[in-house]
């Protein structure tokens, strides 16, 4: 492979920096010196294998060397992601020894669009690790081979537009850029990035969208044309423009986020292990040597973004927000 | 370099890990067999092993493993009735019979035999067809893929002969467990009785090893052991002969092996669809070309060939869109394509200009994994089917531990397992009164790609149900299934008027 | 399959289970998508539809075959005394108890109660020694494959805890 990965370092670490607050201001508190006293539990709503893991492992590496005990990770895939929150981590105890590493995109939007069985502030996230924006792209062999193709093409006849699944920011990302631009689009569900990718590629949709952090695993198969946030990739993204760019709009970022979550209880019953949580995932996210394991990795280190309850929180509800607005168009009733 | 010194250097390089192929064999035999375990599944398991090797055998053991998991579900499936993977459900609709009339020793060798030459035949075939082959998933689009879907299913029709109304009503009863679960466009949830576990669908292994082996057990215990005894009331026993007897059943109809290991092939190379499918549609095609098809479904050799002919051509077809377009065909070599990414090689049009060696090596090592393996498994089959002679007092309970364990093992939910019970009393009340238990199984595997494909294709034509026959291929499909199904009727009367005995 | 046939009489009773259970299960089925969007409903109203309907013809077959006497409400094809002496209730038993015990207990504990006693109850209490000794090695042999050596998750009881500590 001849990409070379070039991040720009401080970029990186002023990022990180700049979204710090209450963690950092948190005084240490000795009354927790006894935490942790045995290995985290970290229930991963996905399959094991994908991104999530892969991004679990990485990161963990660096956190568990700061926080002195071993991450045990659980996969439980299922009604996307639901079965390991609802079933699974709702099982768990509240104790903080028990965390769930979820993406608090397409998971939290399909909250907003099927309401769970339990309060969505039953958990709390508190450790954004990466922000990966959705993007618009087409087969390498594809007719529409540009934007103008796409937007000229969508005005006389409604596209055909592959989406992992419904409920999925990239999937907000098109609905709004047929708002902007009065192109059609129709969104075709094809379960998963792998089918896709596929779609694109063999024709069976006009074009796709997707979380770009994929469609750089896809290689030169795919062409990206458009991308629902900031490229900060460039070329792995085919130097695609932002969507904000490209038509002046004032939109958020679509973005898959994975973060780590705890349940309420155990912050409000533990507050002292809580803070140490926090401490060293914040620890870890300063040590140069996750940068190194994601690269190891063949993550997309450019992504990495540390967030804190804050960052979470509002990511959480500029979510359920854009859920609740575009429900009736992802949910067909 | 031209072609064809790159392939002698791939060949010998291949070949010189034996050394990892052989022990591969075996580990593939095993985890193929169990219930649950799979080829994804166990290199995802050993994923940090595999990131160790180096690439050339990282790939070498990826590919032998895949091969051998294959292969292996055929075993438990032909003599105990138990498909451990989706792609191997067709497997004991003649291969069980044949093990219960004591040919379980034969019916190995002919799924060996098949399974290997079938393999071989299409890993020829992908690497010399491989741009054009790599253009079908271009062709096979929704629409298509819904009358291949309904060749599968069409073989409810056939099963249900017998009684059709009964077959019928197991088949749609099978199609509706088979909806149960979110529709694919908007996920709403549907018939789930509220198990989050269900929403993504039945999960198959659980059906799969409940509908056959556990409702098996339950039935086989009226017998001392699975193979029926013979007229003067001896257990036939297994000797060499009959290993080379299967072995020669099944090159005498090296031309069955061809045509359905190509139905797997060009099935595999489609994104999306798999073994499951191959091996449904090739037994149909089978059965419709046939001139016996009464004897499908009662230990007839070619009931066997096909599915496993048909699905290890789905394991070298899968490989074809991952090295062409860098998509892979099924969820094995999209682990592969983890693995591979890991070590910087980039999947897509170029890889065959850019590292030439890792195309061809994957086709060689799977053309010599099939060959290693003919001449270790072969023998073994002889010690294997002693597993029919084992008593039914024994063999029931461990055959219903090791199911239900096996369908906890590939999303480990203890849901799963109590699923698997369920599904067994359902197979075992269809058994005692006279329902096929094939046909629901069809129904529960087909039913939901078919809805896949029937709804995609739907949403793409905003709802308007001409879209089934707006294309060309769709519709010389349309008319090749409409043959298909009456051409054997119409053979069928044309025999019975020139007073040919059917038998 | 067991099959009486000192009774010209068919006993349909057990031929009915299943297609009554395909018609409630349908009925259940609409019900849950009632107020769906179309693309939850088109295929499950039309494979449904079809069911129920081949449902109602079966039915009719039936209705015929009683008022003809051809048949009666007999479940002989589906419970019959063999199954008790058979030890197939007993199977069953035992299996029941495997799923539900098998969280309390774990795996390997469970799996050899579940393989000794079901085999006990099918050799009716034969060489009850060579059955314990069979089923203690499949039951470590599943420890050591699903547990050691693939860690799958299955429940860990006594057994699996003891023998994470010896082994460390």
């Amino acid at each position: 492979m001849t990409r070379n990965i070039k991040l720009n370092r401080r970029t990186f670490l002023s990022t990180s920096v700049a979204a710090t607050g209450m963690a950092l201001a948190a005084p240490h508190v000795a009354r927790a010196a006894g935490y942790p006293e045995g290995n985290i539990n970290v229930f991963i709503p996905t399959r094991e294998g994908g991104g999530a893991d892969r991004n679990f492992r990485a990161f963990s590496s660096i956190w568990k060397t700061k926080l002195g005990t071993d991450f045990e990770p659980g996969f439980y895939p299922g009604a996307s992601g639901r079965v390991g929150y609802e079933i699974y981590m709702g099982k768990a105890e509240p104790d903080a020894y028990n965390l769930i590493f979820g993406n608090m995109g397409p998971e939290v939007l399909n909250w907003a669009v099927q309401a769970p069985s339990f309060d969505v502030n039953d958990y709390l996230y508190f450790g954004r690790v990466d922000t990966d924006p959705g993007a618009l792209f087409v087969g390498a062999e594809s007719k529409l081979q540009t934007l103008d193709d796409i937007i000229s093409e969508g005005k006389k006849r409604k596209l055909n537009v592959g989406t992992s699944r419904m409920a999925h920011p990239a999937s907000i990302g098109l609905l709004a850029l047929g708002e902007v631009t009065g192109a059609q689009f129709n969104l075709i569900p094809l379960s998963g990035g792998k089918n896709t990718v596929a779609g694109a590629v063999t024709g069976e949709v006009d074009f796709s969208v997707l979380t770009s952090g994929s469609l750089i695993a896809a290689g030169d198969s795919v062409k990206t044309l458009l991308v629902f946030g900031e490229n900060r990739v460039g070329e792995r993204l085919d130097n695609a423009p932002s969507m904000n760019d490209a038509f002046g709009t004032d939109l958020p970022e679509m973005l898959s986020s994975r973060a780590f979550g705890i349940h309420k209880k155990a912050v409000d019953d533990h507050p002292d292990r809580f803070e140490i949580l926090q401490r060293t995932f914040k620890e870890a996210f300063e040590d140069p040597g996750l940068l190194d394991a994601y690269v190891a990795s063949k993550g997309t280190p450019e992504y990495l973004n540390y967030g804190g309850i804050e960052e979470c929180a509002a990511f959480k509800e500029a979510m359920l927000e854009l859920g609740a607005k575009y429900k009736p168009l992802l949910t067909g009733a | 370099m031209d072609a064809s010194t790159i392939l002698l250097e791939v060949f010998l390089s291949t070949i010189s890990y034996w050394y990892v192929i052989i022990p591969t064999i075996f580990l593939g035999l095993i985890v193929g067999g169990v219930p649950g375990f799979s080829a994804a599944n166990t290199i995802i398991i050993l994923m940090p092993l595999t990131l160790a090797m180096d690439l050339e055998m990282g790939l070498v053991f990826m590919v032998t493993l895949y091969c051998a998991a294959r292969m292996g579900a055929g075993i438990p499936a032909i003599l105990v009735n138990i498909p451990g993977t989706a792609g191997a459900a067709a497997t004991p609709l003649d291969g069980y019979p044949m093990s219960k009339q004591g040919k379980g020793q034969q019916a190995l060798a002919i799924s060996f035999v098949s399974s290997s030459l079938g393999g071989l035949l299409t890993t020829i075939v992908a690497l010399l067809t491989m741009p054009i082959l790599a253009r079908v998933g271009f062709y096979m689009h929704s629409v298509e893929m819904i009358v291949v879907m309904l060749f599968g299913i069409s073989l409810i029709a056939s099963i249900a002969a017998q009684d059709m109304l009964k077959g019928l009503i197991a088949g749609f009863l099978g199609l509706m467990i088979g909806s149960i679960g979110t529709d694919v466009v908007y996920a709403t949830p549907r018939g789930t009785f509220g198990f989050l576990e269900l929403y993504d669908g039945v999960p198959l292994i659980p059906a799969l090893v409940g509908l056959f082996a556990v409702s098996e057990a339950f039935i086989i215990i009226e017998k001392k052991v699975i193979v029926n005894k013979s007229e003067d009331g001896t257990t036939p026993t297994a000797n060499w002969h009959d290993t080379f007897e299967g072995v020669r059943i099944s090159l005498k109809r090296w031309w069955h092996i061809m045509w359905t290991s190509l139905i797997g092939l060009v099935i595999g190379v489609i994104p999306g669809a798999g073994a499951s499918i191959a091996s449904f549609v090739a037994y149909q095609q089978s059965r419709s070309f046939s001139k016996t098809p009464e004897k499908y479904g009662t230990g007839h050799p070619e009931g066997l060939i096909a599915p496993e002919a048909a699905n290890n051509g789905v394991t070298s077809g899968t490989l074809v869109p991952l090295l062409v377009l860098g998509i892979p065909g099924g969820a094995t070599a999209a682990i592969m394509l983890v693995v591979m990414q890991f070590h910087g090689v980039s999947f897509g049009p170029s890889l065959f200009e850019s590292q030439p060696e890792i195309g061809y090596g994957m086709f060689m090592a799977m053309a010599v994994a099939y060959l290693l393996m003919v001449l270790t498994i072969l023998p073994l089959s002889r010690y294997m089917s002693h597993v029919t002679t084992i008593p039914t007092i024994y063999l029931a309970p461990m055959i219903i531990s090791f199911t239900l364990v096996g369908g906890f093992v590939p999303r480990e939910y203890m849901f799963d397992m109590y699923l698997a019970l369920g599904f067994g009393v359902l197979g075992y009340i269809a058994r005692r009164t006279g329902y096929h238990v094939a046909a629901i199984l069809i129904g529960v595997i087909l039913g939901p790609l078919l809805e896949t494909y029937f709804l995609r294709a739907l949403k793409k034509s905003d709802g308007d149900i001409t879209v089934l026959f707006s294309s060309t291929l769709g519709n010389i499909l349309w008319v090749a299934l409409a043959a298909s199904l009456i051409l054997p009727i119409v053979m069928d009367m044309r025999r019975k008027k020139q007073g040919v005995p059917a038998e | 399959m067991a099959k009486d046939d000192r009774q010209s009489v068919r006993q349909i009773g057990g031929e009915l289970v299943i297609p009554v259970l395909g018609v409630l299960f349908t009925i259940y089925f609409f019900s849950t998508i009632w107020n769906s969007p179309w693309t939850a409903q088109v295929s499950t109203f039309l494979v449904g539809s079809i069911l129920l309907f081949t449902c109602g013809l079966f039915f009719l077959r039936c209705f015929m075959l009683l008022r003809s006497g051809e048949a009666n409400l007999g479940f002989g094809t589906l419970f019959t005394r063999e199954d008790l002496s058979t030890g197939r209730y007993g199977l069953l038993a035992t299996t029941v108890g495997y799923c539900v015990l098998i969280e309390t207990f774990g795996f390997t504990l469970t799996t050899f109660a579940f393989l000794f006693l079901s085999m006990v109850i099918l050799s009716k209490a034969r060489r009850i020694v060579f059955t314990a000794m069979i089923s203690a090695i499949m039951a470590l042999g599943g420890w050591a494959v699903f547990i050691w050596a693939f860690d799958t998750r299955f429940p860990r009881g006594i057994f699996e805890n003891f023998m994470e500590t010896v082994l460390g």
